[in-house]
């Protein structure tokens, strides 16, 4: 009965998890001692206008071959912590060292922004968590919070291109879908995405987009979209269904994409092996300064 | 041995697989096989219900009674208050009186059975109102489109104006810890969030959790709310009632028992307080859930 049991939570956890999902980060991925890595610091951001209240941790990479002399290319990461957490599945700082010092990308600036958080103000009593009110509302606030909070704590101290085309943004799940909108509402800013496991389901009202899309004239984003087969199925709605339509609008609209398709479950492991993949296609025909 | 390895699987599945907060399907509300059950009918306009932390269940006929009916666990109905009609909105507050909207008579009253109403509030028009624990009274004035705050506690200029430009601000409720307020708008789609300040003000407006419309640009007719222990919100709707989880995502929507008649309050009450009470029009109804409420 217990081996039964056992069993049964096994092959949960293999239907859940799949029983593949087994990517591994490459060499890009990992640090050599000869290319030079750039610099990584973090800071707290409790002024935002956007979101009134709220507190968040953001970390700023800056790469060895910036030296202010001309604009740096940006890119944006949701979920902050997680993408410049150098131990993390995608380890950005590492990814980015490698690739600007090889030239496959431009010099780029990251900025890992966590969702925010309201402080509780009563003792006992909870914060309220942002997360899922920034990244999976289908409206233009969180353009206009990095556009409006964050960009000026940048370009304050950083020069950034004003050129969309050197500006990408990134995220995972709530993030990925978020990624999407940031470009979706403002193209003139961010016209380069990465969306890993993007919750293009109705969390609040994403599933919308392939429809939305195949019938708006078409945007100037280059989009790189990636789940798995073993992604969500829940009362939002299933990701794998979800990223295939969002990829089929996208084929119809004549998008610049690339929709890969694995054997994993909701998490970044995929993404992550493949992130400097998605980064070389992204930044193919950009210059590399 | 065999729980260790359960719970060795559990924690590598919860590292690698779960990036999302926790997902608050309708299953996790609804039992199979039990649907609504009629409670009273035969009223006009039911609305304001309301519970005591035993569970027994009140409510007003706000268009046809004069006062404030009482139903025990057992569904005995029974005459509560009488002689203050039209009452919209009420909870029990302070030193166990029942605070009450009376929008026709332009005030707030406290009830306590065999006693004359004392007045709260005059010249306002409340519509519906709760109260923290620590006595601050909130209320929603949907004719003038204003949330008052007051503090039952006493002390200075005690009726503030703490919210304006909802469209239609109508049911108002506090989270389960009391650190969040919400208020419904009858006209649009958004349910305004709002931290509650030291100083009972209200601060961090956001539309944190947006209801679902009939059709677009109809009004969603968000009604009276209520909170269950485990934190999820539950708003009365022209669609039904509203089920939203801790972070604003919509769970659900549970059907309404008539949905041909005006769907406009909801809480939790009855023995354990384990039943969804609902007023549907001309009758009150109630349904067995998992979840349970505060008791407020």
């Amino acid at each position: 009965m217990k081996i039964c049991n056992l069993l049964s939570i096994l092959s949960i956890a293999s239907a859940v998890c799949s029983a593949a999902d087994d990517y591994k980060l490459g060499p890009d991925s990992h640090r050599h001692d000869d290319i030079p890595a750039g610099k990584v610091t973090k800071h707290r951001f409790i002024e935002s206008k956007i979101y009134p209240g709220s507190e968040r941790d953001y970390w700023i990479y800056v790469p060895a071959q910036y030296d202010g002399s001309k604009p740096a290319c940006l890119m944006v990461f949701q979920d902050g912590q997680w993408y410049q957490n150098t131990g993390g599945h995608t380890r950005v700082p590492i990814v980015f060292d490698n690739l600007i010092h090889s030239r496959e990308i431009p010099v780029t600036i990251g900025l890992f922004i966590n969702p925010g958080l309201i402080p509780a103000a009563k003792e006992g009593t909870k914060p309220r968590r942002n997360r899922s009110f920034e990244y999976d509302t289908l409206n233009n606030k969180y353009a206009r919070f990095l556009l409006e909070d964050m960009l000026p704590l940048l370009t304050r101290d950083f020069k950034i291109t004003d050129d969309p085309e050197g500006r990408a943004i990134c995220g995972i799940s709530s993030g990925g879908i978020c990624a999407w909108t940031v470009a979706w509402e403002r193209p003139d800013a961010f016209r380069k995405v990465i969306s890993y496991v993007g919750s293009f389901t109705n969390i609040r009202g994403g599933h919308n987009y392939p429809a939305i899309i195949r019938k708006t004239e078409h945007k100037p984003i280059r989009v790189f979209l990636q789940d798995g087969e073993n992604d969500l199925d829940n009362l939002h709605g299933s990701w794998p269904l979800g990223n295939r339509q969002m990829a089929a609008a996208l084929k119809f609209t004549g998008y610049d994409y690339k929709f890969v398709m694995g054997d994993g479950g909701h998490n970044g492991k995929h993404g992550g092996a493949i992130f400097p993949d998605m980064l070389r296609w992204l930044w193919r025909d950009y210059p590399k300064g | 041995m065999f729980t260790k390895a359960y719970w060795i699987l559990g924690a590598g599945m919860f590292a690698t697989c779960s990036i999302s907060a926790q997902d608050m399907p309708l299953t996790q509300i609804l039992i199979e096989n039990e649907g609504w059950e009629k409670v009273v009918d035969g009223m006009k306009f039911c609305d304001a219900c309301c519970t005591d932390s035993s569970g027994n269940f009140y409510f007003t006929d706000v268009a046809g009674g004069d006062g404030v009916k009482k139903v025990t666990h057992e569904g005995q109905v029974s005459d509560f208050i009488t002689g203050v009609p039209g009452i919209s909105g009420m909870q029990f507050g302070p030193r166990g009186k029942l605070y009450a909207c009376q929008g026709r008579s332009r005030r707030i009253v406290a009830l306590s059975p065999g006693k004359l109403p004392e007045i709260i509030v005059a010249e306002v028009r409340p519509n519906d109102l709760v109260i923290t624990a620590d006595g601050h009274l909130y209320f929603t004035a949907t004719a003038t489109r204003r949330v008052y705050h007051l503090n039952l506690n006493g002390g200075g200029n005690r009726l503030q104006v703490v919210a304006t430009d909802i469209a239609k601000p109508n049911g108002i409720a506090l989270s389960a810890d009391e650190g969040t307020l919400l208020v419904s708008d009858h006209m649009d789609k958004e349910v305004w969030f709002f931290r509650i300040e030291n100083d009972g003000t209200l601060g961090c407006r956001a539309p944190y959790a947006s209801l679902r419309l009939s059709a677009e640009n109809f009004p969603s007719k968000g009604d009276g709310a209520d909170v269950d222990a485990l934190g999820r919100y539950y708003v009365s709707s022209e669609l039904g009632v509203q089920m939203f989880d801790p972070t604003g995502r919509m769970g659900g929507v549970i059907l309404p028992p008539d949905p041909n008649k005006p769907l406009v309050s909801i809480v939790f009450s009855g023995a354990g307080l384990e039943y969804i009470y609902v007023a549907n029009g001309d009758a009150v109804y109630r349904r067995r859930v998992k979840s349970r409420g505060t008791g407020r």
